[in-house]
């Protein structure tokens, strides 16, 4: 049992019309995919606490409005494919043999490579002054020790106060000194977008400047053992006053 | 059979092999048997040696189960071989032909056979099963996510199913397509009467089966608490089910070297005459692609697993900080496999997919040229990537621009298999049957877990979406979005051929539809609560993710329904379905050239091959090579030399 | 077909190995009020213990399938009123050394921040001789917020045992503290007692029903 392979008359005619439908489910499916984009992972991911997280968002929305339309560039010609080249059962002749066309290889290949360059600059660039936005003088520094199963911070300029529970001032760039004493975990702070492992024998550092008053989510996102779901706490940020109250209350000195 | 399927000339008649009459009696049964006595050997003698001291335990583990795997090996036969060529005796022909599983029946497939068409069942029958384990854990752990307050596992319980499931589907996706139709499909493919080193071909396969069980054994020896990346030094502190964990690992390195090995050397010397390499079809491009990959790939999980015995059974200090040793290096060697390995996943799947969609849309391959040149560019820059996992580690900030560079790289050439496919649809004469909705899935599927890999690319978004059920979800999209529908694809695609009849087509789309929308509900669940800040790996979460996982749960079951139809639909037509004829879908590539069922040794008279495999829509040539005045464009079959070879042989093997 | 027949047996073993080392529940018990900072409370009660093995526990008096393991007892699931005053008193009868994490080593989320050992008064304890810790904490945003640790000072190694008994005198460690609202907290031990593991934290301190379990308030 074969399929005659019949040479098809390619149906040049139709061509055009092909092109401009695709076009419109493009138009279409791009505006849709950029809503979503401007739209829906930036409110999953909740209102930021401080310049990390809304570059993270920022990110997220661009990267999503770059891919729009890309996908919906696959998608289109996916769906009309399904909808105007469909047969019926099993088709009877074969399509036009194109083995390939140069230019749009070509084409597909470069305008993928610079949105690649583009990602890759934006990513260099927001890598860089997020990092060094969190690199000012006078930094708070809080020590974070991971254990199983509980987080604990200490202030070691403030009289070396301790608490399970993360207190940080208002607009304070702040510097996370990030160590453990067994296993590996990760430090997350969810809606201030900073995260790095706690290991154990080394420090690991990571900053952040939280400009939202408010208790914030700190979790462990490395798999570390029987309680990691429960290795979470709260992180408060308050009045620089009202921190200074607070360090005052557990026995140390701003 | 008759003589003119075994070509070689009679070989002079030799003294009976060492153990030519005990091969005969060997199978599944006596590998069992011979595990579990050795096994038990092993037991005794550590357990009465080697238990007073903190590692004792897991010296007993180590030893037991690395003994129940030489048995098993022993017991099917796998040494008989090597034995026998040690002693200088070699087989004589029967014995080979029995090896080879002639005139068997079903009991071929319950042996150390070496017949390709015999172990890419046994394969097939192998990731079914893993993918039954797995996806009944799969089940287990959404059923204990469907709320905060389920409380359906214990913390302990649920750790070690997270992790079995995770090592259970990667090595099922890892041998989904390469196993199955890499062996069974891919040598009659490139014109083969048999893989390069068949018996290597039978090892690998038996290694697995033989591995299996050591995984397994860790759900009674305490779990794996680690997930299936087994990070040290939480590894170092875990129970004797971590002794299980690297036991598996190293023999599945041993297997998948074993297989990479044979497969690359057949392709590379024993495809059919004529078939060069820009005659060899994507498919054959993918499969060594992967097993390519994995040759340098997983060595890398074994010396990390070997380290790890070292630390855990020897008081070693490797992944020990206090004493030298570094979590980093265990994360390094993992990640160095752990890169590679997703595309030792997804390359044969997608190869998979760019063979079939020319079938279905009757046209040839869009640039065949890109789709290569990609694949190869996919293999190059993976093993490149691997610290971006570790992007959060703090192990070497200064590499987290080199490595997001060369990760974000890896969208060109990637994109470019969208336009291979997309180019291929186009104008072309869609037939929608099952292997083509794959494809079609693959490409929804694909784009989101592709652009979902972008963020995670980019690091300051991947600091705030590393270790989080976004994660999850991402390489789900990838791994189960697009490589497990290609794999599912291409097993209905080539269900006709190696089982002879045609599968369910009903069952076929009510699965495809199940799992595919079940896989989309169950994954933009986990999406959104990773991106509200879930993190992976947790028994229970915070109230806010609690309707995001009841939707992923309910979507996970929708999946398992569909798997269940799939299984159905499987089975059924493989004991009733209707018979197939020989080429089905009407492709072109050698392998709808043999009947069905094949003849032991594929073909008849070996193929020349005289122009590629995709020539739809043009002339047919005349076929023999030369005596076209263009350049040769049409394949071998079905107008060439093997298909009229083929259209005489007698029908013969069973199945 | 041979692997799936092992791996159902396997799994179907470890869910029965799991589903036997449920622990049982021990519920406080409410006896009269107290007067406290939020004004007067149901005052609750429970009697726990810390043994240097599993023999007096949950695990029966052979110890079950780790008898040398650190336990607490008589079990690991507790039960506890909400909105009320909870007293625990944990007979510590276990030896220690030093805690890896001196946070530990002080009274945390108890009223007044203190602890009695032994009738004396105490907000923290050495140290150097700390035999476990009793650390209760939980997701935050599920429920009221409830961090409670109290280090249980270690019986010295050369203390004589009670005749009749396999153990010597205990440290009686007495303190209360204010629940909140109903929830799911956990418990565990903060002191790394899990000899011969990575950080001492495997063995008895990652096995639920040893050093760890849940406590509800309800
Ligand atoms: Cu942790
Ligand atoms: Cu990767
Ligand atoms: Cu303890």
């Amino acid at each position: 049992m074969s399929v005659e392979p019949a040479v098809a008359d390619p149906p040049r005619r139709h061509s055009r019309i092909d092109y401009w439908r695709i076009g419109w489910i493009w138009l279409a499916l791009t505006i849709l995919l950029v809503l979503f984009s401007i739209w829906v992972p930036t409110r999953l991911m909740g209102p930021p606490a401080s310049p990390t997280m809304r570059a993270v968002e920022s990110t997220m929305r661009v990267f999503s409005i770059a891919a729009s339309p890309v996908a919906a560039l696959v998608w289109a010609v996916a769906i009309y494919s399904l909808i105007r080249w469909k047969s019926k059962g099993r088709p009877t002749e074969d399509g036009p043999a194109v083995r390939g066309y140069g230019p749009v290889t070509i084409t597909w290949a470069a305008v993928s490579t610079v949105l690649c360059v583009f990602l890759l600059i934006w990513g260099l660039a927001e890598m860089t002054s997020v990092t060094s936005a969190a690199e000012a003088s006078n930094p708070l520094v809080v020590n974070v020790t991971g254990q199983q199963w509980v987080w604990t911070f200490s202030y070691p300029d403030e009289g070396n106060v301790e608490s399970d529970q993360l207190y940080l001032p208002l607009n304070r760039p702040v510097v996370f000194h990030v160590t453990s004493k067994d296993v590996i975990h990760s430090f997350w702070v969810v809606q201030m977008g900073i995260k790095v492992d706690a290991n154990p024998g080394v420090t690991t550092k990571t900053s952040v400047t939280p400009d939202k008053l408010g208790t914030f989510d700190v979790r462990c996102a490395e798999l570390c053992g029987l309680r990691h779901a429960d290795m979470e706490t709260a992180a408060h940020v308050v009045n620089p006053a009202d921190f200074t109250t607070w360090i005052a209350q557990n026995g140390g000195h701003t | 059979m008759t003589a003119a399927v075994i070509s070689q000339p009679a070989q002079p008649h030799q003294p009976a092999a060492a153990g030519g009459g005990l091969m005969r009696r060997l199978n599944v049964g006596t590998a069992v048997a011979g595990g579990v006595i050795l096994g038990l050997i092993g037991w005794l003698v550590a357990h009465s040696l080697l238990q007073d001291d903190d590692h004792g335990s897991d010296q007993v583990v180590l030893v037991t189960l690395t003994c129940w795997a030489v048995g098993f090996m022993i017991g099917i036969g796998a040494f008989n071989g090597p034995i026998g060529w040690a002693l200088g005796r070699d087989l004589r022909r029967e014995d080979e032909l029995f090896l080879a599983g002639k005139d068997q029946g079903i009991s071929r497939y319950f042996r150390f056979t070496t017949d390709h068409k015999v172990v890419g069942i046994q394969y097939l029958v192998v990731t079914m099963v893993l993918f039954a384990l797995g996806g009944t854990l799969a089940m287990l752990i959404r059923t204990n996510l469907i709320s905060p307050h389920s409380h359906f596992l214990n913390p302990q319980t649920y750790n070690a199913i997270v992790g079995l499931h995770g090592l259970i589907m990667i090595v099922a996706t890892i041998i989904m397509v390469t196993g199955p139709f890499g062996n069974f499909i891919m040598p009659i493919m490139i014109g083969a009467r048999d893989m390069a080193f068949p018996r290597l071909n039978a090892l690998s396969l038996w290694l697995i089966v033989a591995a299996i069980p050591t995984l397994l054994s860790a759900a009674v020896l305490g779990g794996i608490p680690t997930g299936w990346v087994g990070y040290a030094p939480l590894a170092d502190q875990a129970p004797p089910g971590m002794d299980s964990y690297s036991v598996f690992i190293i023999i599945f390195a041993v297997s998948s070297a074993v297989a990479g090995a044979n497969i690359t050397t057949t392709v590379l010397t024993m495809r059919a005459r004529g078939m060069s390499w820009n005659r060899t079809p994507i498919f054959v491009y993918g499969t060594v692609a992967s097993v390519g990959l994995a040759i340098p790939a997983f060595p890398m999980f074994m010396a990390s697993q070997i380290l790890l015995q070292v630390d855990r059974t020897q008081g070693g200090q490797f992944f020990v900080a206090s004493g030298g040793g570094s979590p980093w290096l265990y994360a390094n060697l993992f990640w160095l496999m752990g890169h590679p390995e997703v595309y030792v996943i997804l390359i044969p799947a997608l190869a998979a997919l760019m063979e079939l969609t020319p079938v279905f849309s009757r046209k040839p391959l869009f640039s065949f040229n890109a789709a290569v040149i990609s694949i190869a560019g996919i293999v190059g820059l993976s093993v490149m990537v691997w610290a971006h996992h570790m992007y959060a580690s703090g192990w070497a900030p200064d590499l987290n621009g080199p490595f997001m560079l060369t990760t974000e790289m890896i969208s060109v050439p990637t994109g470019l298999l969208f336009l291979v496919i997309l180019g291929t649809v186009w104008r072309g004469r869609v037939w929608t049957t099952v292997p083509m909705m794959a494809t079609y899935a693959m490409l929804w599927n694909f784009i989101i877990g592709g652009v979902t890999g972008i963020y995670l690319s980019d690091v300051p978004a991947d600091y705030a979406l590393h270790g989080s059920m976004f994660v999850t979800a991402h390489f789900h999209y990838t791994l189960m979005g697009a490589g497990l529908t290609g794999a599912i694809g291409a097993l209905a695609y080539w269900f006709p051929k190696m089982t002879g009849r045609m599968m369910n087509e009903r069952a076929g789309y009510i699965s495809f539809w199940l799992v595919q929308i079940g896989f989309n509900v169950t994954f933009m669940g986990m999406f959104a609560v990773g991106l509200a800040g879930q993190p992976r790996r947790v028994v229970t979460y915070a109230h806010l993710f609690a309707t995001g996982n009841l939707v992923s749960t309910i979507g996970a079951y929708t999946i398992g329904i569909g798997m269940l139809v799939l299984l159905y639909a499987v089975i059924s037509s493989w004991r009733h379905g209707d018979r197939a004829p020989a080429n089905p879908w009407g492709g072109k590539t050698l392998e709808w050239t043999v009947p069905n069922p094949i003849p032991l040794e594929n073909f008849e008279v070996m193929p020349v091959v005289t122009s590629d495999f995709y020539g739809y829509g043009e002339e047919p040539s005349t076929g023999a090579d030369g005596e076209d005045a263009r350049e040769p464009v049409h394949a071998g079959a079905p107008a060439g030399p093997a298909a009229a070879v083929v259209a005489a042989a007698p029908v013969e093997g069973e199945l | 077909m041979i692997v799936g027949g092992v791996a159902a047996v396997a799994i179907t073993g470890f869910v029965l190995s799991t589903a036997g080392a449920t622990p049982g529940l021990l519920k406080a018990t409410v006896n009269g009020t107290a007067d406290t900072a939020q004004g007067q409370l149901p005052h609750a009660f429970l009697n726990l213990a810390t043994y240097p093995d599993s023999e007096a526990g949950e695990h029966g008096a052979d110890g079950g399938a780790h008898p040398d393991w650190v336990s607490y007892g008589p079990t690991s699931n507790f039960e506890v009123p909400a909105h009320s005053l909870v007293t625990i008193t944990i007979d510590q009868y276990d030896g220690g050394e030093t805690i890896t994490n001196p946070f530990f080593a002080k009274v945390r989320g108890t009223v007044d921040g203190t602890m009695t050992v032994d009738g004396k008064t105490m907000t923290e304890a050495d140290p150097d001789a700390i035999g476990h810790t009793f650390t209760i904490h939980a997701l935050p945003t599920n429920q009221d917020p409830l961090f409670v640790s109290v280090p249980l000072p270690a019986v010295s190694d050369d203390a004589p045992e009670v005749e009749g008994t396999d153990y010597p005198a205990p440290h009686v460690v007495t303190f209360s503290f204010i629940t909140g609202g109903k929830g799911e907290y956990v418990w565990n031990c903060e002191f790394p007692c899990g000899d011969g593991y990575y950080a001492k934290f495997g063995g008895p301190m990652s096995t639920q029903g040893y050093m760890s379990g849940n406590i509800n308030v309800v």
